[in-house]
């Protein structure tokens, strides 16, 4: 789907969007004074905040560069109140994220600036965009050494309403998913036909063994499209620019087949075809 | 650039073909939807029809359905290109289960 290969990270995108739904109540203007605002911003909502979900952090170290957006999260481990609200800003290594207060607007960056109410549809929200973009999130580990090398097996993985024939370590541009951040782990469920050298599964329509676990590379804006409409003879020309948001995904594994020890077994040495019946799943 | 003779050189003609080329970059955007699924239903069609006198595409298209595979054209046309075996093997299964149903 995306043909374009140059892109931006979104970072900055994304620091300017949370900004602005968070500071509703503030009025901000550039990036760089985002900053300032947001050290009051604990204590300004401080009222409206209920539970030990928020967490407040210090921002006095943070400031200090609002220009130099190298500020990496180590030793931050709160992770204790929030299980089920994503975590922010901790990517290891993406460098360029800010830091911010509030950790809902990762989850429900599209709601009403209600703080409150936030965290009580935040688990309901996640769980349904879940099933719709078909993905579950694990949260993100450091230590995991998941990138195995090239297996020869395959799967036909749908991601919203975009299938991809997928295989280990490929990567995959898929529309902006929601509820995950760089580094998440995924698993996508729904996939509809899988196979290897050794053995084939065609699901009816989706296998439910099998599962594809994926790993959130980058949130990214696409190639700039220009869109141009004119009407010859009637003076009328409009110029509009359009970046599609995207999330890159590199495959990791793919669990419930078979995978031949040998790499180079080219021939199907015995091809088995597993059906799972199943009455039609609402797509 | 790839504008050939004038079209590169003069400036008004190059600001005309730079419109020209919006125009039908913005159109082709649209046409490439239906281009490449026409290309993959070409594809399908080809593989498919080497299974046998009178199969063709349509009646793939019409088995899929009735097994309620999801699969869509995409997809196919690449197995069909890189793991011909597979769309066999969807074949072969269809066919064992007409017969069985029958």
């Amino acid at each position: 789907m995306a043909c374009r290969r140059y892109f931006f990270t979104l970072t900055r995108h994304y620091s300017s969007l949370r900004a602005s739904k968070s500071q509703s109540f503030h009025p901000l203007k550039s990036l760089t004074s985002h900053i300032p605002f947001l050290q009051r911003l604990p204590h300004t909502l401080s009222p409206t905040f209920d539970s030990p979900s928020f967490l407040f952090r210090n921002f006095s170290s943070r400031t200090k560069n609002p220009k130099n957006p190298k500020i990496i999260d180590d030793e931050y481990d709160d992770h204790d109140d929030n299980v089920e609200d994503d975590d922010e800003d901790e990517d290891d290594e993406e460098d360029d994220e800010e830091d911010y207060s509030s950790e809902e607007e990762v989850a429900v960056s599209n709601e009403p600036s209600k703080f409150s109410d936030r965290s009580y549809f935040a688990e309901d929200k996640i769980q349904e965009a879940a099933d719709i973009g078909y993905k579950v999130i694990e949260p993100l580990q450091r230590s995991d050494r998941v990138f195995k090398p090239y297996e020869p097996a395959f799967a036909v993985v749908q991601v919203g309403s975009h299938q991809f024939k997928v295989s280990n370590g490929d990567c995959i541009y898929v529309e902006k998913l929601k509820y995950c951040e760089v580094n998440d782990k995924l698993i996508l469920n729904k996939v509809l036909m899988a196979g290897s050298p050794t053995q084939t599964m065609i699901g009816r329509p989706i296998l439910p063994d099998v599962a594809v676990n994926a790993v959130v590379e980058e949130h990214a804006l696409d190639a700039k499209v220009i869109i141009f409409k004119k009407k010859r003879r009637k003076n009328y020309r409009r110029t509009k620019g359009h970046r599609q948001e995207l999330t890159r995904l590199r495959i990791t594994d793919i669990q419930g087949i078979e995978k031949p020890e040998t790499p180079l077994a080219v021939k199907p040495a015995k091809t088995s075809a597993k059906k799972a019946e199943k009455v039609a799943v609402a797509a | 650039t790839s504008f050939r003779g004038a079209h590169s050189r003069l400036t008004q003609t190059i600001a005309q073909q730079k419109i020209r080329a919006l125009v039908s970059a913005r159109r082709d955007r649209d046409r490439q939807k239906r281009d490449f699924r026409r290309l993959w239903i070409t594809r399908i069609n080809t593989v498919i029809r080497k299974k046998g006198v009178y199969y063709n595409y349509s009646k793939f298209i019409h088995e899929l359905y009735k097994r309620q595979l999801l699969l869509n054209h995409k997809i196919l046309a690449q197995i069909a290109i890189l793991n011909r075996n597979f769309i066999y093997m969807i074949y072969n299964e269809n066919i064992k289960n007409e017969d069985s149903k029958e």
